[in-house]
């Protein structure tokens, strides 16, 4: 991969309006490094404005950063140059979902099924359906219990805003991340993200600052917090980087009562 | 013996609630330069901090949310800090638990523009 950007690189660098900007921007953006991949999508944006795969990059770095106004609006534009642009309307149905808005984001993922998006739509298509009116907002002691991936619904904030619960293995209990193509990442972010705690156990034992609370860390592209939960679980809190770390801590409190309750009542409410 | 980050640790030390500052290698975990009260085990403090932030960092790459600036852990009796992201070297703070983190946190961003 390292080769392939050297060699895009270059190649741009010879030829300032060589379409090579979509590859490397695409590397870049999968190597998390977004503010490279953004300079470079925008300025072959600049040589290139009517072609629809350049907005779509810029739509997809957009959401990485969590930026989703920006991602809404380039995939607008994508849509406005090629009407049948699947991964727009995927990347659409996703925001729309993670707003709230079900029934955008059902026609939206609907349309990308029907131009033939696949099963991973088909599956995202189904989960904005059990999430939809039909299923009320779920508090505690409703009955009968509500899909443990809308857990966090009603408490987070704005589309930015991400929460998993994490059982002792890192396996995903309540919560949904998706990313800008409506695919479910909580399983491997989760993953990923739950060895942080083996660490920080092994840390704050040995240096006998008794049990941990919580740990928040600031990164390119947002901001973390995470916190114990009962039974060994882990409770993860993801926002997008504008938001006030103060404002994080209280997401983060707010969504640890509400896994405190639903793991009380069994994982069930 | 004064090191060229003297000046820096000792800036932090100054906080409220500051217990320790130090500046270590993330790659291996020893210290680059310290400023500790007198009985911490400085060694421990750099290669637990250094082992933490690693991996904070490899998971979060890992989870495509980009490279880690700064961390803050919350424990019982105490707090840490640390910042890094530029290069191999990450500052740590080991701080009370009722310590200022927002002036934490300012002051080791400063110091990480001071260190580049």
């Amino acid at each position: 991969m390292a080769d392939d950007i050297h060699g895009w690189s270059e190649e741009l660098a010879r030829d300032p309006s060589s379409l090579v900007f979509l590859q490397l921007g695409e590397a870049l953006r999968r190597q998390g490094q977004l503010e490279v991949a953004l300079k470079i999508a925008l300025r072959g944006l600049e040589r290139h404005p009517r072609h629809a795969e350049a907005h779509d990059l810029v739509a997809r770095i957009a959401v990485d950063r969590r930026d989703f106004a920006r991602a809404v609006e380039e995939w607008e534009t994508v849509l406005r140059i090629s009407p049948s642009h699947l991964g727009a309307m995927k990347g659409l149905g996703y925001i729309s979902f993670q707003q709230g808005r079900f029934n955008d984001a059902e026609r939206f993922l609907n349309e990308a099924s029907a131009g033939g998006a696949g099963t991973d739509v088909d599956a995202a298509l189904e989960t904005v359906r059990r999430s939809s009116g039909s299923i009320p907002v779920p508090r505690v002691g409703d009955d009968p219990a509500p899909d443990p991936q809308r857990l966090f619904a009603d408490i987070l904030l704005d589309a930015g805003q991400t929460a998993l619960l994490l059982d002792a293995n890192g396996y995903v209990m309540g919560g949904l991340y998706l990313d800008g193509d409506g695919n479910d990442l909580g399983q491997e972010i989760g993953a990923q993200l739950s060895g942080i705690s083996d660490e920080v156990v092994r840390a704050t034992r040995h240096l006998d600052i008794g049990e941990w609370r919580s740990i928040l860390f600031e990164t390119h592209a947002a901001v973390v917090a995470m916190a114990p939960a009962a039974d060994g679980s882990l409770l993860v809190v993801a926002a997008s980087k504008a938001t006030p770390l103060g404002l994080l801590r209280r997401l983060l409190d707010r969504c640890a009562q509400r896994a405190a309750e639903w793991l009380g009542a069994g994982g069930s409410r | 013996m004064s090191s060229p980050f003297t000046a820096l640790l000792e800036s932090l030390s100054r906080q409220r609630g500051v217990r320790a500052s130090l500046i270590v290698s993330e790659n291996d975990g020893l210290v680059v330069d310290a400023n500790l009260r007198f009985g911490q085990d400085g060694d421990r403090v750099a290669a637990l901090a250094a082992s933490m932030y690693r991996k904070a960092r490899m998971s979060a790459s890992a989870a495509r949310l980009g490279a880690v600036g700064f961390l803050q852990l919350d424990a019982e009796r105490g707090r840490i800090c640390a910042v890094g992201g530029r290069g191999d070297l990450v500052i740590v703070v080991v701080a009370e638990p009722a310590a200022n983190v927002g002036l934490i946190r300012v002051e080791l961003l400063k110091a990480l523009d001071s260190l580049t």
